[in-house]
């Protein structure tokens, strides 16, 4: 009996040994894995490679990742995230292997890392940059694009001290694509005083894609993708959250946000989180005077659960934004004569003692939004089904006559449903494939009893996109390509300047492509380069907008309107084509012990550039007005991108940021209007350590805007009147951009702040002070609206609590 | 359970892509009202004492399209004459029987928020003497009717043509002046509802 077990041992160990040989022989052990962040959250699109110069890949939506065909053998493995420190591991693989990798964060990127901190739905290949840790809790309480702000690249267009867009190497609005929680953000965002309706609160990282390229995310994104990313939710029993209180001193305002998230001892796996942001803020001041009519209010929340298992899991929120915001009362005006009077004068007129309330002009915008998203992973496959539905409401309120002024002068309110499709397939360690569908259905309805001819008409508007993106990991490169083809459907109805109805249909498709590769330079550089196409088909503003916008004395009108009959024209016989962009991106990232480097040079060239060209003035029986129209032409934008960073020793630290920019009408040999001014960032930053349990930071800094030189004609509207009255047409004459003020001087700004944190055992609490613009300096900005009325804001500082448990 | 959550998420996702497919109407939206718009113009000049008036039109029928307005020729007006000149607003966008068609009223009833400023080129009257008071609100206009604050409001003023032949422009310019409006307040206060100027001849 004995001998016949170990015969029978004998036997088994000498089959199995067998069978390990002829593995040997094939080469067909895997060795898969989960790569975590240091707070245990799984890191997505982290890079596995075998050394010296076996395969490699990149990790999934949840961490994981799966190196097949390896045969026995003693290897080095090396896994590598953008923020984190690489690590490597010597491995004997004799048969099929699990690994777990945690990540420790790279000190000198990210010294103080508060919340889970990842990218997720960022290809390897892109040129992006990340706002997170310390860096994303020095912006709290600003609104998303003055916090975006941050990054090289990114500038804002603004109305006023509270409306901020964020623009992406030239390019905005349209032009950039916001997705919030993995959603496309659908908001009537065609005017550059329509500032994107989401709380960074709910973030716990910004990444900005510069890459045309987002292949995946659908058309439109010439300039760029805004990724909103909330953390993880919590998969494991306990209670956490986060409270932050923020005041600041120039505008009064007050900003309280939290929120509590847990994890469910009973159902393994499930998690939640309830956040929420209340701001009030009154007038904000320029060093001189108030800047009346600058408050705004906003209320928002969200909540979120998830159900995670091994392979599958699904995930629900919600969030709903409320904002009521005030525009500058000394921009209201009427016609040319009123824009010369307004931007004559200074302190602006109706400029009134400091206070909360908030009158019109003004805006009041909710957005809805609702996602579901379930996904699983069998086997070398991986499944996203994802919905979204959002509810856009705008309401503009101008100074309007009586009881009119209750009502909207502009409502629109914005239904879109999303649905997307995404299949992740690893054929084999080194190829990866990546296919989905996107679907949306979008109605934008008219706010019935504006009582004013809608701005832009009433739509239905379906859209179709397929993607396939395919990526070679080898030991150096990663390389991948992509195309998608889209197809989208407009039935429009609207009203002409004559208050006729008009319905048109409209068709738009397309094919976009795009081809990148990331190459690892030495131990800790990486180099990145990509050539994508994108399109953007004109949105329904470009198309048919009519009238003037809010604190701006000029009419517009879209591409569809002729301009001797004012109807408007059958799109077939317009000759309008969709923008095409092809932009080129290249950078190299550096991460050392002292130096940290990433530096991106970009050249983006748009055939049918759509913007708005001066034609001509008009008498209205309101009076003088000059107009404009969308026109189409080829524009390029050229620009350098810098960030850098060095450890001067253990405590101190530098880092300086540069955003360079030249862009220009090709086609009519002419500046653009509204192009960011390059600027410059210097700063150097104290850590104490930690001393117990206690360490401070201080760190002061200098912004530098240049002046805008690159910047069209200036025609007054004075000057504009006076030809007028003397039967001179001077756009008529010369139909070149002109702008109604020169560009500013330029600018250098000081800043400054010190924190505490004090980490106990459980709870973590922050106190900031931070001064703005600490020498009060008066200037205007160029990309700023409201420079032909105001100065920007004057000094401001910022106390801010936080407490994390 | 996870099966019976999975299946039940995708259950979700397939009613949210019904709801996506049906949900289309294609009705015609409704038109505005749009009170806010001037198109037409009317000045009535009535000599003392007769019921004949002088009326000249500036009209616009696509408000604020690109198209400039255009009148109806000079205010012919007879020297040394007496006038009580009335300012008609419409909006012939919508039906003449609209509220909204007569702004003139509209603007009568707001008087507290509502000044006209006029301004004139060439010695063209007697009475009120200088240029008007769009570039000084303290130059003569004579208004005949007030708001309930009594400042003048302008829908209806009194002139006199100069005793020699003349020509010139008349300009008239309607600010929208919410709590500003006070017995100061300038063409340059608050926002313009019209700015007009007509050519007049006196003979």
């Amino acid at each position: 009996m004995q001998k016949s077990v170990r015969y029978l041992f004998t036997l088994a160990f000498g089959f199995s040994s067998l069978l390990s040989l002829a593995q040997n022989a094939q080469c067909i052990l895997t060795l898969s894995g989960t790569v975590y962040d240091n707070e245990n959250q799984p890191l997505a699109g982290a890079t596995v490679v075998v050394l010296p110069n076996g395969p490699g890949t990149t990790t999934n939506n949840r961490g994981r990742f799966e190196l097949k065909n390896l045969c026995e053998g003693n290897y080095q493995i090396e896994v590598r995230f953008v923020g984190f420190g690489s690590y490597r591991q010597e491995i004997r693989l004799g048969q099929n292997k699990q690994l777990t990798v945690s990540l420790e964060p790279d000190e000198t990127a990210l010294q103080e890392v508060v919340v889970e901190d990842h990218a997720p739905h960022v290809e390897a290949t892109s040129t992006f940059n990340r706002l997170s840790g310390h860096e994303l809790q020095e912006t709290m309480g600003k609104p998303l694009g003055e916090a975006l702000r941050q990054l090289a690249g990114v500038n804002t267009i603004q109305t006023g001290p509270a409306i901020f867009k964020p623009v992406i190497h030239g390019l905005h609005s349209n032009r950039v694509l916001i997705l919030n929680n993995g959603i496309r953000q659908e908001g009537q965002n065609w005017g550059a005083e329509h500032a994107p309706e989401v709380d960074p609160f709910i973030a716990s990282n910004l990444v900005v894609i510069k890459d045309a390229a987002a292949i995946k995310y659908g058309s439109d994104a010439l300039g760029g993708v805004v990724l909103v990313n909330p953390a993880e939710l919590p998969r494991d029993p306990g209670l956490g959250g986060q409270f932050h209180l923020i005041g600041a001193s120039n505008n009064g305002s007050l900003i309280t946000s939290g929120f509590v998230e847990g994890g469910s001892k009973k159902w393994k796996g499930l998690g939640w989180r309830a956040q929420g942001s209340i701001k009030k803020a009154g007038d904000s001041r320029a060093p001189e005077y108030v800047l009346s009519n600058t408050g705004f209010e906003e209320q928002s929340f969200s909540l979120a659960a998830a159900y995670h298992k091994a392979n599958r899991g699904i995930d629900v929120f919600v969030s709903h934004f409320n904002t009521n915001i005030g525009i500058l009362r000394g921009s209201a005006t009427g016609n040319a004569e009123d824009l010369a009077n307004a931007m004559e004068r200074e302190p602006p007129q109706q400029t009134m003692p400091f206070t909360y309330d908030i009158k019109p002009p003004r805006q009041d915008v909710q957005h809805t939004l609702f996602k579901l998203n379930a996904h699983q992973t069998a086997g070398k496959n991986d499944y996203r089904l994802q919905y979204g539905f959002q509810l856009n409401v705008r309401s503009e309120f101008d100074q309007r006559r009586g009881s009119l002024v209750e009502i909207p002068a502009l409502g629109f309110r914005l239904f879109t449903h999303t649905l997307d499709l995404e299949w992740q397939r690893q054929h084999h360690a080194r190829f990866q494939s990546n296919w989905g569908i996107n679907v949306m259905h979008q109605v934008n309805e008219k706010i019935d009893g504006t009582q004013t001819i809608p701005f832009i008409p009433n739509f239905t508007h379906n859209a179709i996109g397929l993607f396939a993106l395919e990526k070679f990991t080898l030991t150096h490169w990663t390389v991948e390509a992509g195309l998608r083809a889209d197809l989208r459907n407009y039935d429009v109805a609207g009203f002409d300047f004559q208050n006729q109805l008009y319905r048109s249909e409209i068709h738009f498709q397309n094919i976009s492509g795009t081809v990148s590769a990331q190459r690892i330079v030495g131990k800790r550089g990486s180099f990145t380069s990509s050539l994508s196409s994108a399109w953007r088909p004109a949105n329904l503003a470009e198309l048919y907008s009519i009238g003037t916008h809010q604190s701006a004395a000029a009419i517009e009108y879209g591409l569809l309107l002729d301009e001797e009959t004012t109807q408007v024209v059958p799109f077939e016989n317009s000759g309008v084509k969709p923008e095409q962009a092809l932009k080129w991106v290249s950078g190299f990232t550096y991460t050392g012990n002292r130096l940290t480097l990433d530096v991106a040079a970009y050249l983006n060239y748009i055939r049918h550039f759509i913007y708005l060209r001066p034609r001509g003035v008009t008498s209205s029986l309101r009076g003088v007005y000059p107009y404009f129209r969308y026109t189409q032409t080829n524009a390029s934008f050229a620009g350098a991108d810098l960030s850098v960073g060095y450890k001067l020793s253990e405590r101190w630290s530098m880092n300086g940021k540069l955003s360079y920019l030249r862009a220009r009408d090709v086609e009519e040999n002419d500046f653009l209007i509204f192009i960011p001014a390059n600027r410059a960032d210097i700063s150097i930053r104290y850590e104490s350590g930690k001393k117990g349990v206690v360490s401070w930071y201080a760190e002061s800094g200098l912004r530098w805007i240049a002046m805008q030189t690159r910047a069209p004609r200036v025609i007054t509207p004075r000057q504009l009147i006076d030809a007028t009255a003397q039967g001179i047409d001077l756009i008529a004459q010369n139909d070149s951009n002109f702008d109604f003020m020169a560009a500013p001087a330029g600018v250098q700004l000081l800043h400054a702040q010190v924190g505490i944190t004090w980490q106990l055992k459980n709870v973590k609490l922050e106190a900031r002070l931070a001064g703005e613009n600490l020498t009060s300096e008066s200037y205007r900005e160029y990309t700023n609206r409201m420079r032909y009325y105001a100065n920007e804001t004057g000094r401001n500082f910022i106390l801010g609590l936080h407490l994390s448990f | 359970m996870k099966n019976k959550l999975f299946s039940l998420a995708s259950l979700l996702l397939m009613a949210g892509a019904l709801v996506f497919l049906s949900g289309c109407d294609n009705d015609d939206p409704e038109p505005e009202n749009v009170p806010e718009v001037v198109t037409k113009v009317i000045l009535s000049f009535t000599p003392t004492g007769s019921t004949t008036a002088i009326t000249v039109t500036a009209n616009d029928p696509d408000g604020e399209g690109p198209q400039s307005y255009v009148f109806s020729g000079p205010a012919a007006l007879a020297r040394n004459t007496a006038y009580n000149l009335s300012i008609s607003l419409l909006n012939e966008l919508a039906d003449p029987m609209d509220e909204e068609y007569n702004i003139g009223l509209e603007v009568k009833e707001e008087a507290d928020e509502h000044l006209f400023f006029f301004g004139w080129t060439g010695p063209l009257f007697s009475n009120p003497a200088g240029n008007g008071n769009i570039d000084n609100r303290a130059d003569a206009v004579n208004y005949t009717d007030t708001d309930s604050k009594g400042l003048p409001l302008g829908l209806t003023t009194s002139w006199t043509t100069a005793n020699a032949s003349a020509t010139g422009t008349l300009r008239i310019i309607l600010k929208h002046q919410p709590d500003i409006k006070t017995s100061t307040s300038t063409a340059t206060d608050g926002v313009s509802d019209l700015d007009v100027t007509f050519n007049v001849t006196v003979n």
